[in-house]
């Protein structure tokens, strides 16, 4: 051991050794920056745009359903979507920006304990500046009323009840307050109602169910009995469901 | 040769020198790293304007998604907007934002702006973003906002 912490040869290759390491893990980490060096992509500045088309088209559909189901406009999809394609063309002036909508549709189903309102339209896009033809996507808007428990009418406490579930396209809606409600009893605005959130967890099923509970307070009759009790709900993007319970 | 070479493997001088060269290359080396770290790198003109549109677009983009961007437009809730884009986009980063209907009118009564005027004037990189809401509620009515980017 002495004599190797003494040794005085070798020094040289040692040396050498220590600059050959030092310069081939400088080219590995050379090499390493060259191949991991952000690449520019001109796709990338489009992609905006596409989905900014996208998006907002995506809005219109719920629009329009917002509009049909408090209007009478049966064609308002329609027209909306031919404004939409001329004005599309006109805002990016010189992209050569061409919006087709092949089939759309709004369907409501109402006055039933379970009613939805929907709107779908397909749009193919194509923008001649960059190469993109027949790009496809679909717009779907939904605003679903169901109900989780049948209706119940208490002659001693003069309430009537339900439970209820919202959902749109995507989720079941939580965020409901009362203004989003509106009930008609026999035909006849009531306004002495409560809407209670609640979150059911069935341990046995395994299933977890959020749902609105509904109550009538000061009703001196069996709904059943006559017109029945209209429920209304808008969500927040202004699309409407009626559903009735006789 | 031989000899020579051989003498010079075996040659026990100057042996600090050379340790000495070494670790004043790695000093160098650090020093020189420490430096780039504080350098200011000029900016690509290309690449730059691509990651100011980039941001730009992202922030109106989740700002639409989340529900946010068209009730404050279409509020004309002009300090909302600007409070909105100053919480999204990095604080070194000045915009100005116009809102246009389709006629080209400008909408925004008030101006939405953040940072210096002279500095975003005089900036040699300046991106802009167009996009575009198409109404709000159940009404038709497309507005097209032009967002102005610039390094502050």
């Amino acid at each position: 051991m002495r004599k190797l912490i003494k040794q005085k040869k070798g020094q040289f290759v040692i040396i050498a050794m220590l600059v050959i390491a030092i310069m081939i893990i400088s080219i590995g980490a050379l090499i390493h920056r060259t191949v991991t060096y952000y690449k520019h992509e001109p796709w990338e500045e489009y992609l905006t745009l596409i989905g900014n088309i996208e998006l907002s088209s995506r809005r219109l559909v719920e629009i329009s359903l917002a509009n049909h189901t408090n209007g009478d406009n049966p064609n308002i999809l329609k027209e909306n979507l031919e404004k939409w394609q001329r004005n599309l063309t006109q805002i990016y002036l010189g992209y050569g920006v061409s919006l087709n909508c092949p089939s759309n549709e709004i369907i409501c189903s109402w006055n039933n304990p379970t009613s939805f309102s929907s709107a779908s339209a397909n749009f193919t896009l194509n923008i001649n500046s960059i190469g993109l033809t027949g790009y496809k996507f679909a717009a779907v808007a939904l605003l679903k009323l169901s109900n989780t428990t049948n209706p119940l009418y208490s002659n001693q406490n003069k309430t009537w009840s339900i439970n209820v579930t919202v959902t749109d396209e995507n989720r079941n809606l939580t965020t409901l307050k009362k203004d989003n409600f509106q009930i008609l009893i026999n035909e006849l605005e009531h306004e002495n109602f409560t809407v209670v959130p609640q979150y059911f967890v069935n341990y046995t099923a395994t299933s977890h169910k959020f749902f609105y509970r509904i109550e009538c307070q000061g009703v001196m009759s069996d709904p059943s009995g006559g017109s029945g009790v209209t429920l209304q709900v808008w969500d927040q993007r202004g699309i409407k469901v009626t559903a009735k319970y006789s | 040769m031989e000899r020579i070479v051989m003498r010079t493997l075996r040659s026990t001088e100057a042996q600090m020198r050379v340790i000495e060269t070494i670790l004043a290359s790695f000093i160098i080396v650090f020093a020189l790293s420490f430096v780039n770290m504080f350098a200011i790198v000029p900016t690509s003109p290309k690449y730059e304007l691509t990651d100011l549109e980039k941001m730009g677009y992202s922030a109106l983009h989740d700002l639409d998604q989340n529900g946010l961007l068209a009730s404050f437009i279409y509020n004309e809730e002009w300090e909302n907007v600007t409070a909105a884009l100053n919480v999204m986009l990095p604080v070194d980063l000045y915009f100005n934002m116009t809102v246009y209907d389709l006629d080209g009118t400008v909408v925004n009564n008030a101006k939405i702006f953040y940072g210096d005027q002279e500095t975003f004037g005089a900036s040699n990189n300046i991106a802009s973003v167009t996009y575009v809401l198409v109404g709000y509620g159940a009404t038709y009515k497309p507005r097209i906002l032009i967002l102005q980017l610039a390094r502050g």
